[in-house]
């Protein structure tokens, strides 16, 4: 007979294991008025659902304002959402736990999204994932993860930090990189995809003054 | 190039801007098109024969003649939750020429009927979905979303909606639920969106390229669209070019192009010194192509005959320095990572997936794995609740046919590496917990 | 409401032609052709299918794709083969991806020989496995809530019992976490899934990861038996299927009627059982024998005496009853409580009436209603149904709190609300202007098929009967006895409230709701004349009101309760679990069943006569209720003719005019409405 040699089980996701905890009260629709929520993201939260015809829409809103409170989307979190929306907070976390951005532990306030999917891992992005890591080891600021394609293959390898799209990096840019994150100054401007005019050479009618184009946010 | 429509003044400065934007011509369209009839309209829109950008090619005036008739309140979407790899052409637009899309879905809304609109970008795109919401308080500014938009009878609300990072909220019907604030998870379909879509209203979705096009249809009028491009391909299409190129980038091309001359004469061709291995046409999700079908025509049909797809119309570039294995991994992984869950084939069939290509990386399989892995790829094709499923099946299974070679050569090589290491300790349990 | 209306086609399904209602679902019309289609996730008491588990994949000539079944509304000539090669491929792969991660424990599996995954397998899978990966292993079973344990390694990830939680019980406590092949059922933080009717979830899950936590491995399939009957414990009534394992009923499950309970059950009803009929485990006197107590299950007759109750036999028990309510004659009355059939009501009735002469017995919480009140409320063109709760343009509920009254209408109503766009509006009848107001604005607004569904409290006191008026005068204004699917729906404060009341458990009416020939005091002033020393004996047929939770104690303040207990001489009860005024002050106390022990009918709230039927032996020495009341009735001269449960029966159908010519064949396994009944 073959020897079927065994792989660790990799894949495990943390509640798997969780039973529930029997002296918790049900989780309830929290009552209005229960559970103590700052007034800006009340407020927020209330402006996001008067934009849809049916509150529940604001549910990704709500938790993106919620995480941008407290760094992410905390049992804590959840629950003045919930209270605010008049939603049960389970509705949340199964909401919360489907989408990647939402994040399911403290992580640090920097976010850099480092993109290893097919077309900057062709381009090496596993090498400068692995270096962004190696580069922040320890600190807790950095919330470095790898990611699924952020649609930006033409500046490939690229990272989103903060949510402002950079690339191509080199692994000698990390440094700058994390150093610009620190300080709160723009990350590598020179190399953010805002600045970058189209690639194809038959675009545009007139020419344009190169690097002129695009200033960020009107 | 013959016509640009889509990237004519792309990088014009402060396009973003209304006022750059009207300067060159932009929201004459939405004029022209609210004082026509909305049939004459929806007619302009069929005989351009615009077949839609976000991947399943289906006629676009075709979709909105779907949508019933009467009072009830209906709702165009945006798809603007780009995240097939190697796409990156809507954001794009969205970031340098957000009022030609929001031009787009004034006319497409008036055409299908539509007083509500959503513009769902993935959550991601924070620059670009800052920009929408710039460029929109503008436009609402100036009447051109709002009540009676332009002083004509047509309303129209239009909300950008964030998403949060999931790949499955580009299906159609995942975007809605997810929309409508609950997991992105695809329905059933029948009902059909246009019947039973965005809180149960008919709803007409289209992707961002798609109705960025629309201004353009109205401008030069459909039958004119209609001639570029080819037959059953029309118009111009943008295309992301990504990988192992020497310029990788969007490009607006007529259909019907050669691919060689996308991939050599406008992206470069492959980095110095290697070959192209293969290329997926359209996207990850496309069975891949050999060098041997660089001469197939880029359009909807032509590389559909060649076992294909245009898909999102992203070609990525693979060159010999990647092993097939690995390319399989990345794709296999990014599916597994993103299948929503819901139906079995799917959610099972990514993961054993994986699992496999990891054995076969670490040598622990036969080449009798491959033929396991392409059968559960059989089994995933056309039995999934959504795309998503044969969206992985597809490209492993076109990789399996065409470089079966590579395969058994990699596991060959994994087991003599590995052979020896991987025998567990005599006491190492093979199965863990207690029931 | 337009409620559907089937019009039948005929289809091909591997080549035999099979006539069906159009638009059903595939999987539900292969059935008329015998044929078997596979499923999981499919379960239309959910609601619209979901196309998930993918089972049910067919193939369907003219389209290209397999298609579920499970969605694909049955038309007329379509052609159906469930047998091809390409679906049972397709389904042999759905099975062995479906394997891929589940643990192959059913020898140590509670569900193992009732399991859809196990059986499906066997009957559909490939019977190999090609996966030769670790599967994944997590700690089992957790801890669900109280009642319910979770093993996640064996989900299948069906989505059955989070869509009950969201879209039937609608209390979203139980959802999926995470994503794709990570995705697992939990609730919020580790909070247990704790809600009304969460039990239910353990019985639609087709595999073995809800198991019941009172239930797990106490039997086998092959071990026990199940037995029908109707579950008392409220008067909702809820169709059962008992399993029963040597004697003793082990779990309670839905035995599914859409015009009663829809195929759910609550909490209360299916895990209170084996608490209700063990009680409290006696202590032990020193080797004296068991020592009475409250809570504990009276297993056979109790006499006073010394101040304490003690084990006797039943003709002593029985003589000493009959020779104290034979000396109290008139001055005796009666009560009878949840849980009482309606033979026992009738032999009850007979045994004050004719046996005793006197007119005083209820089954009313408080308040006697003038007999032509109660006849008004019982015509039949007012009666609503439970299903048209769910089909009504409104309902209107008025002094009435399904969850705590009839926990299973709440999930009706929800349902109509939900699918068929229902309006539910809430009322006090302390504001009889604003019911008044709120039901004709209903009408109105929503749709003349309005439902006005009353707690039997409504009625209570000394406004109870013009109270009643108003509502009768309101239904009449809005004419809901003329139009279909609007009504009134009482909710009686005891399970078969309804049917004692029809079998002459009145002080105002003869079995039948007919005139009787004096009437007596009602519920509150039995309290009162038994405290006043003006009655003497009390007859509590399944009933304290001195009991914590019992309806009865409403009927009169606690303060003469405990002294009409403590002035009367006599005080006979029947009592399954001994109470505390049965305890302190009952003079003989005879073993009553537990519903799972009892045969008879009951009648639920909107007339549909049910039978309950003998499950499992009676306990100890107990006999049943009739018995002994006809016993009773002989020991004080009364011929009922009653030798057995066939001739109650038949002595309830021949007493009451509108029960007339009914069988229990006829009633049968899902009961019958005598409104509906062609002699009526």
């Amino acid at each position: 007979m073959t020897f079927v040699p065994r792989l660790p089980d990799a894949q495990r996701a943390s509640g798997w294991d969780r039973p529930a905890d029997l002296e918790k009260d049900p989780a309830v629709v929290p009552e209005p008025g229960s559970v103590e929520v700052p007034t800006p993201l009340r407020s927020e939260i209330e402006e996001a659902m008067a934009r849809y015809p049916d509150r529940r829409s604001a549910t990704i809103p709500a938790l993106h304002a919620a995480q941008d409170l407290h760094g992410w989307c905390s049992p804590q979190a959840i629950e003045q959402v919930a209270c605010v929306m008049q939603v049960t907070p389970a509705y949340l976390d199964s909401v919360a736990t489907f989408y990647d951005m939402l994040e399911q532990h403290p992580v640090g306030r920097h976010s850099v999204y480092v993109c290893t999917n097919i077309s900057c891992s062709l381009r090496g992005a596993d090498a400068l994932l692995a270096t962004v890591q190696q580069a922040t080891d320890g600190e807790e600021e950095f919330n470095v993860r790898a990611f699924e394609c952020l649609g930006a293959c033409d500046i490939a390898p690229m990272a989103s930090v903060d949510g402002v799209y950079v690339g191509p990096l080199q692994l000698s840019d990390v440094p700058q990189l994390l150093d610009d994150a620190r300080a709160g100054r723009p990350v590598l401007p020179e190399k953010q995809l805002a600045t970058r005019p189209v690639a194809d050479p038959h675009a545009n009618s007139r020419e344009f003054p190169p690097h002129a184009v695009q200033e960020g946010k009107p | 190039m013959s016509e640009l429509l889509l990237f004519k003044d792309i990088d014009e400065p402060r396009l973003n801007t209304l006022s750059v934007y009207e300067a060159r011509g932009g929201y004459a369209a939405a004029r022209k098109a609210l004082a026509m009839t909305p049939a004459d309209v929806l007619a302009e829109l069929e005989s351009s024969g615009l077949r839609g950008r976000g991947g399943a090619g289906f006629q676009m005036g075709k979709k909105v003649s779907f949508l019933p008739q009467g009072s009830m309140e209906k709702y165009l979407v945006c798809n603007a939750d780009e995240s097939e790899p190697g796409t990156f052409k809507d954001r794009e637009l969205m970031q340098k020429s957000p009022h030609m899309l929001i031009e787009g879905i004034v006319i497409a809304s008036y055409a299908a009927g539509a007083t509500r609109s959503f513009i769902y970008i993935r959550g991601e795109y924070v620059h670009q979905a800052d920009i929408l919401d710039a460029a929109l308080a503008e436009a609402r500014e100036a009447g051109y979303v709002g009540e009676r938009v332009l002083g004509s009878e047509h309303s129209l609300s239009l909300v950008v909606h964030r998403g949060a990072g999931a790949y499955i909220c580009g299906e159609e019907t995942g975007l809605l639920d997810s929309l409508e604030g609950k997991r992105g998870n695809p329905r059933l379909k029948p009902p059909f969106p246009a019947n039973q879509g965005l809180y149960q209203g008919p709803t007409l979705i289209n992707n961002v390229e798609t109705l960025s096009t629309v201004p353009a249809i109205i401008t030069i009028g459909g039958e004119r669209y209609a001639k570029l491009g080819v037959e059953t391909s029309t118009g111009t299409k943008l295309v992301s070019v990504s990988g192992h190129v020497q310029r990788p980038g969007n490009y607006e091309i007529e259909l019907g192009i050669p691919s060689r001359e996308l991939i050599y004469d406008l992206a470069g061709g492959p980095l110095p010194g290697h070959e192209i291995k293969c290329w997926f046409p359209g996207g990850s999700s496309a069975p891949v192509l050999t060098p041997d079908d660089l001469d197939v025509p880029y359009d909807f049909d032509s590389l559909a005959k060649a076992g294909s797809m245009l898909g999102s119309g992203a070609v990525i570039v693979v060159d010999d320095s990647t092993p097939i294995v690995e390319l399989a991994m990345k794709v296999a992984k990014f599916y597994r990572h993103e299948s929503c869950g819901k139906c079995t084939p799917c959610r099972e069939g990514t993961n054993w997936t994986v699992k496999m290509l990891e054995r076969i990386d670490s040598g622990e399989a036969t080449p009798m794995d491959l033929d396991i892995m392409a059968s559960v790829q059989d089994h995933i094709i056309g039995n999934c609740l959504c795309v998503l499923g044969d969206a992985m099946a597809m490209p492993i299974g076109s990789m399996i046919a065409k470089f079966r070679d590579e395969f058994e050569e990699h596991i060959e090589a994994a087991r003599a590496r590995n052979g020896a290491a991987v025998a567990p300790a005599a006491d190492e349990p093979l199965v863990h917990g207690a029931h | 409401m337009p409620r559907p209306e089937p019009k039948t086609i005929t289809f091909t399904i591997d080549g035999r032609e099979v006539q069906a209602a159009e638009n059903t679902m595939l999987v539900d019309a292969a059935k008329h052709g015998d044929v078997e289609i596979p499923v999981f996730c499919y379960e239309p008491k959910l609601g619209n299918p979901v196309g998930a588990c993918r089972m049910c994949l067919v193939e369907i000539e003219g389209i290209g794709k397999l298609q579920t079944g499970c969605s694909t509304p049955v038309k007329d000539g379509m052609v159906v083969h469930t047998q091809s090669e390409r679906v049972q491929e397709a389904q042999k792969s759905v099975v062995e991806f479906l394997l891929i991660n589940h643990p192959l424990d059913c020898p140590v599996c509670d569900k193992g020989g009732e399991c859809p995954l196990q059986d499906i397998s066997f009957g559909w899978g490939g019977g190999i496995s090609r996966f030769i990966e670790p599967k994944r292993h997590f700690v089992k079973p957790l801890e669900l809530s109280p009642k319910i344990a979770i093993d996640r390694e064996r989900c299948i990830l069906c989505y059955r019992c989070v869509r009950f939680s969201q879209e039937i019980s609608e209390d979203y406590q139980l959802v999926l976490l995470e994503r794709g092949a990570h995705s697992f059922v939990s609730t919020f933080d580790g909070h247990p899934y704790v809600a009304p009717f969460s039990g239910n979830i353990i019985e639609l899950c087709p595999v073995g990861a809800l198991t019941s936590r009172s239930y797990r491995f106490r039997a086998r399939p092959w071990d026990v038996e199940d037995a029908g009957t109707v579950c008392t414990l409220c008067p909702a009534q809820c169709n059962v299927k008992l399993t029963v394992r040597d004697e003793r009923v082990m779990r309670v499950l839905a035995r599914e009627h859409a015009e009663v309970d829809d195929g759910w059950l609550c909490d209360h009803g299916r895990f209170a059982y084996p608490a209700l009929a063990e009680g409290v485990a006696p202590a032990s006197d020193n080797g004296a024998g068991p020592r009475i107590a409250v809570g504990m299950r009276v297993r056979e007759p109790l006499l006073r005496d010394g101040g304490e109750l003690r084990p006797v036999s039943w003709e002593r028990a029985l003589e000493e009853a009959s020779v104290a309510l034979k000396r109290a004659g008139a001055k005796t009355a009666a009560l009878a409580g949840a849980g009482v059939t309606n033979e026992e009501g009738l032999l009850l009735s007979r045994l004050m009436r004719d046996g005793l002469d006197s007119p005083h017995l209820d089954s009313r919480v408080a308040g006697a209603l003038p007999l032509e009140l109660l006849q008004s409320l019982s015509d039949p063109r007012l009666q609503a149904t439970v299903s048209d709760l769910e089909f009504a343009h409104a309902v209107l509920l008025l002094d009435c709190d399904p969850l705590l009254d009839a926990p299973i209408l709440d999930l009706r109503l929800r349902k109509g609300v939900r699918r068929h766009g229902t309006t539910l509006e809430r009322c006090s009848g302390a504001n009889l202007e604003e019911l008044r107001a709120s039901a004709k604005r209903l009408a109105e607004e929503a749709g003349e098929e309005l439902v006005i569904v009353w707690g039997e409290r409504f009625a209570a006191g000394a406004e109870g009967a013009a109270r009643v008026r108003v509502l009768l005068d309101l239904a009449a204004e809005l004419s809901l006895a003329d139009v279909d699917g609007a009504g009134l729906l009482e909710v009686p404060a005891t399970s078969n409230g309804r049917g004692l009341r029809e079998s002459g458990v009145l002080p105002n009416a003869a079995p039948g709701l007919r005139r009787a020939d004096a009437d007596g005091h009602d519920t509150q002033s039995i309290a009162a004349a038994l405290a006043g020393g003006e009655l003497s004996a009390l007859y509590l047929l399944q009933v304290d009101p001195l009991a914590e939770g019992e309806p009865f104690a409403a009927g009169a303040e606690r303060a003469v309760w405990e002294r009409a207990l403590e002035r009367a001489s006599t005080i006979v009860a029947h009592s399954t679990l001994l109470s505390e005024g049965v305890h302190e002050h009952a003079t003989v106390v005879f073993p009553a069943e537990s519903y799972a022990e009892k045969e008879g009918t009951v009648t639920h709230p909107d007339g549909r006569i049910q039978r309950v039927r003998q499950a499992v032996a009676r306990a100890g020495s107990t006999r049943p209720g009739w018995q002994v009341l006809a016993e009773l009735g002989e020991r004080v001269g009364l011929d009922t003719g009653v030798l057995g449960e066939l001739t109650a029966s038949q002595a309830l159908f021949d007493a009451i005019p509108f029960y007339d010519g009914l069988t229990l064949e006829e009633i049968g396994g899902r009961g019958v409405r005598w409104q509906e009944r062609e002699r009526v």
